[in-house]
């Protein structure tokens, strides 16, 4: 594993265990939906055009199979 | 049969589960149910794009394309603890480069071809008779060289009127979601159905969910599996060899047609003998998916998300031509534009495929990415995203993304956003004529290019949760705009608009 792959998997694993535990009302700013992990719905389109001009997808919760893409 | 059998399971579990959701329903509804009305989103989208790379000319040609997509997304709560989403729309496209499955034309009809759909052909073609001896004006580079009495002509710079310069993708998607009494748990199946005129495409899945720690942990796992079908098209000149054999420059189409070689004169020498139909027009995707999202403060979170795709079956498209480097070059057309054949100049002259391209029967698909949100203010947050990408194809790349939403209002939001994205080239690729005939698989889509891109857009959101503008006992809710730019560094371009009106039940 090459060194900046491990200095960030630190640092992803720093943050996730060092976090506190919110209560429900808490979470005002975390259940804003400004900050949705999720992308929004109108990004459907985007994601798609991406699918087809790009040779990536996955990895975003979004479409990673059925269609042909070939246009 | 396998996927008539699938879909009757997934349906049966699907309408069992709402069932049993109803049932329950009755029993405690004074809970409060996971979705509380009917809500209704109409999504559209204009997309528009243009390069230089066409696929179906050997990675040389017009790309323009635009594609208009009115969607329908209906959530109806279904008890207390289940959401049925009905996802439904078109995608209505035309495009250059499909157009050039067929590019050519003729004052003269240049001998016989076959229907658009003519059963008793084993092979699907492109031609669309009422084009036949008309130059449309799309076509107009070719109509000023004023040669039109002659032979048919063609070039990849300008969309032809052949049928498949437009189609319709026709999609719906079903989904069934199942919530715990604790709202701890997230059960779902998923049915897809697709359909174009040369591609069809069933889709099932399923997934849970699971929320840890006082809901500040989530994780969840999904799997879906795609069975797809081709219907092949492939270009006319291959269509006529697979039709005719040997014998086919004095048969059907090229009945009565000059070929040309590259000084422009009469041949008979070309035989595009590496071209072979597909047997088998299967493509199956299999995708498991697994998701870990952890709250990191009161106003961070971040999201991982791991993807398995395999998939296997016919993964090339039929009709993206390839061109060899050591095979000579063959033309329908006007001579006069051989010499400019790689450029737009290049008005009426077509250059016969060697082969279509040609992909392994598998690819493994491994994406990795990650979303960290942070509430940086009452007036701004910072959206990031960022994706590793791995496949066996030798394609690597990275996706970077932010997004910056500010709270103009109570009511509105505005959201500037940025893209960037690299790719390495898969193992296959080469631009237009630079295949061998000697190699196994090749293909000059450049989609499959190592390029970089970027995509600048915002977004404008108003929301109003009084919902006081009514439409037939709905009322508006949310309404989203969004405008992206998007540049590949080979020369693409592209912009989308989208449009959302979200409305729910009063």
């Amino acid at each position: 594993m090459k060194s900046y792959h491990k200095i960030l998997l630190i640092i992803i694993l720093l943050n996730v265990t060092s976090c506190t535990v919110l209560k429900e009302y808490e979470k005002v700013y975390i259940n804003d939906e400004l900050i949705a992990l999720g992308p929004k719905s109108l990004e459907r389109f985007e994601m798609n055009f991406q699918i087809y001009r790009e040779a990536a997808a996955g990895g975003n919760g979004g479409k990673t199979g059925g269609g042909c893409g070939c246009n | 049969m396998i996927m008539k059998k699938n879909s009757l399971i997934i349906a049966f579990s699907m309408v069992s589960t709402i069932l049993l959701g109803q049932q329950k329903d009755s029993d405690a509804s004074y809970e409060k149910k996971v979705l509380d009305q009917v809500e209704i989103e109409f999504l559209s989208s204009y997309y528009e794009q243009d390069g230089k790379h066409g696929a179906v000319g050997g990675g040389l040609g017009s790309e323009k394309i635009q594609d208009v997509t009115p969607t329908l997304v209906v959530n109806i709560p279904i008890g207390k603890n289940g959401v049925l989403t009905v996802d439904s729309g078109i995608s209505a496209y035309t495009s250059a480069s499909s157009s050039n499955i067929n590019p050519f034309y003729s004052a003269n009809s240049s001998g016989e071809y076959d229907d658009y759909d003519d059963d008793d052909d084993k092979y699907e073609d492109d031609d669309d008779k009422s084009s036949k001896g008309n130059v449309p004006n799309t076509y107009s580079g070719a109509s000023t060289s004023g040669n039109l009495t002659g032979g048919p002509i063609g070039t990849p710079w300008y969309a032809s009127s052949g049928a498949s310069r437009k189609d319709v993708l026709t999609y719906v998607s079903i989904n069934y979601s199942e919530s715990s009494e604790d709202r701890n748990r997230i059960v779902s199946s998923n049915l897809y159905v697709s359909n174009e005129y040369d591609y069809n495409s069933l889709g099932l899945g399923a997934g849970i969910v699971g929320l840890f720690n006082q809901k500040n942990t989530e994780v969840g796992a999904k799997v879906k599996a795609f069975f797809d079908q081709w219907k092949p098209i492939y270009p006319t000149e291959l269509h006529e060899y697979g039709k005719y054999g040997s014998n086919f420059l004095n048969s059907g189409y090229f009945n009565n047609v000059n070929v040309l070689d590259q000084s422009g004169q009469n041949t008979s020498t070309y035989y595009p003998s590496k071209f072979k139909e597909w047997t088998s027009s299967n493509r199956n995707s299999y995708t498991a998916s697994l998701d870990f999202s952890q709250i990191l403060s009161q106003r961070a979170h971040i999201l991982f998300n791991l993807d398995f795709v395999y998939q296997h079956g016919m993964l090339s498209t039929p009709y993206h031509r390839i061109y060899f480097n050591d095979i000579p070059k063959h033309y329908i057309g006007l001579s006069e534009f051989i010499p400019v054949y790689e450029t737009n100049q290049n008005a009426g002259v077509f250059r016969l495929a060697d082969d279509i391209e040609r992909l392994p029967s598998s690819r493994i698909k491994i994406p990795f990415g990650t979303r960290l949100n942070i509430y940086a203010s009452d007036v701004v947050a910072v959206r990031t995203f960022y994706r590793y990408y791995y496949d066996n194809w030798g394609i690597t790349s990275h996706t970077a993304s932010v997004e910056l939403p500010f709270r103009i209002s109570d009511s509105f939001v505005f959201t500037p956003s940025a893209r960037y994205y690299s790719q390495v080239e898969a193992n296959y690729f080469k631009p237009y004529g630079q295949h061998s005939s000697k190699d196994t698989f090749y293909t000059s889509d450049y989609d499959l290019s190592g390029f970089t891109s970027t995509q600048f857009g915002f977004g404008i959101s108003y929301k109003d949760i009084f919902t006081q503008f009514k439409v037939l006992g709905f009322g508006l809710k949310n309404a989203d705009f969004r405008f992206q730019h998007y540049y590949r560094s080979d020369g693409l371009n592209a912009i989308i608009y989208g449009l959302s009106l979200k409305f729910i039940q009063n």
